[in-house]
């Protein structure tokens, strides 16, 4: 039985293939992470509109935005504060002013229509009333917003 | 080196939040006064922002109890409300060789939901797309007494 010893095994499981796999969730879920989401308000719940086209497929993925989520109330929602009217005005007011200045700056220039070339991304709740909603949209166009960009969900889901 | 990874893994199954599909609609809004020129029918006169060819569809939205959308008037008829037999209707006006729309203007009742209003919106998209049609659609706010 001398040479019993030499018999022995050392049972360690090969774990290569499990990193590659947790390596592999790791990456998937890097990907994905969504960074941007500051500008979603989960307060606010989106029409749905099937025609309704992703950024992407828009074309103006790298045009500057100024996203307003308005609640149900009409108000609003700038950093977690909801906003009457009167506030919302003078916060688009100064948005204005600083997209104006940031064109002095760098030298930009107004769109053809005139305009800011910033545009409006509205997330408006599904159960605002059209009037909050146009007073909202009046107050951009009176600083020179003339881009609009209607949120809605593309399905129910 | 398994430990580390597991950790990280376990940070992002944590985390992750499926972002919504959120789709748009692109807009060019021009200040009140020009955008209410347009609302009156159709007519021969040139607009100074619009090219000849350019016919408005003049549409009335109203509101019912709640905000719902309870009346659409096209031109002058009154069409259904459901989405589909609105999009079908809306192809007969788009899609008709000798009504030359190819833009409306939506007079809004200021008591209707957003949410109503985008299903509109929604079918007027459609039946541009149908009609082979670039949609160009603008709104404003029903004024008191108008669409009567």
């Amino acid at each position: 039985m001398a040479g019993s010893s030499n018999l022995e095994f050392k049972a360690e499981p090969n774990l290569t293939p499990l990193l590659d796999v947790v390596f592999q969730l790791i990456t998937f879920f890097m990907l994905v992470i969504n960074f941007s989401s500051d500008n979603y308000d989960k307060r606010v719940k989106l029409p749905v509109a099937e025609s309704a086209r992703p950024v992407e497929a828009a074309g103006e993925g790298n045009v500057d935005r100024l996203v307003l989520n308005i609640d149900r109330e009409g108000r609003l929602l700038e950093g977690g504060e909801a906003q009457p009217l009167h506030k919302a005005v003078e916060t688009i007011r100064r948005q204005a002013a600083f997209v104006k200045l940031n064109l002095k700056i760098t030298g930009g220039k107004p769109d053809p229509s005139g305009g800011l070339p910033t545009i409006i991304v509205l997330r408006a709740d599904r159960d605002t009333d059209f009037q909050a909603l146009n007073s909202i949209i009046k107050a951009c166009q009176a600083n020179g917003f003339r881009k609009f960009a209607f949120k809605a969900m593309s399905s129910d889901s | 080196m398994l430990d580390m990874a597991f950790q990280l893994l376990t940070f992002f199954v944590l985390t992750y939040h499926a972002a919504p599909i959120e789709g748009q609609f692109l807009m060019n809004l021009l200040p009140p006064q020009p955008a209410t020129s347009t609302a009156e029918a159709p007519s021969d006169k040139p607009s100074e922002n619009l090219p000849t060819t350019l016919r408005t569809l003049p549409t009335v939205l109203k509101a019912g109890p709640g905000g719902r959308l309870a009346q659409i008037t096209v031109g002058e008829l009154s069409v259904p409300v459901e989405s589909k037999a609105l999009e079908k209707e809306l192809d007969k006006y788009l899609q008709d060789p000798n009504l030359p729309f190819d833009q409306t203007l939506i007079k809004i009742d200021p008591r209707l939901k957003y949410g109503e209003m985008m299903r509109v919106i929604n079918a007027f998209s459609n039946a541009f797309v149908n009609a082979k049609k670039t949609p160009k659609l603008s709104f404003d706010e029903l004024g008191p007494g108008e669409g009567e």
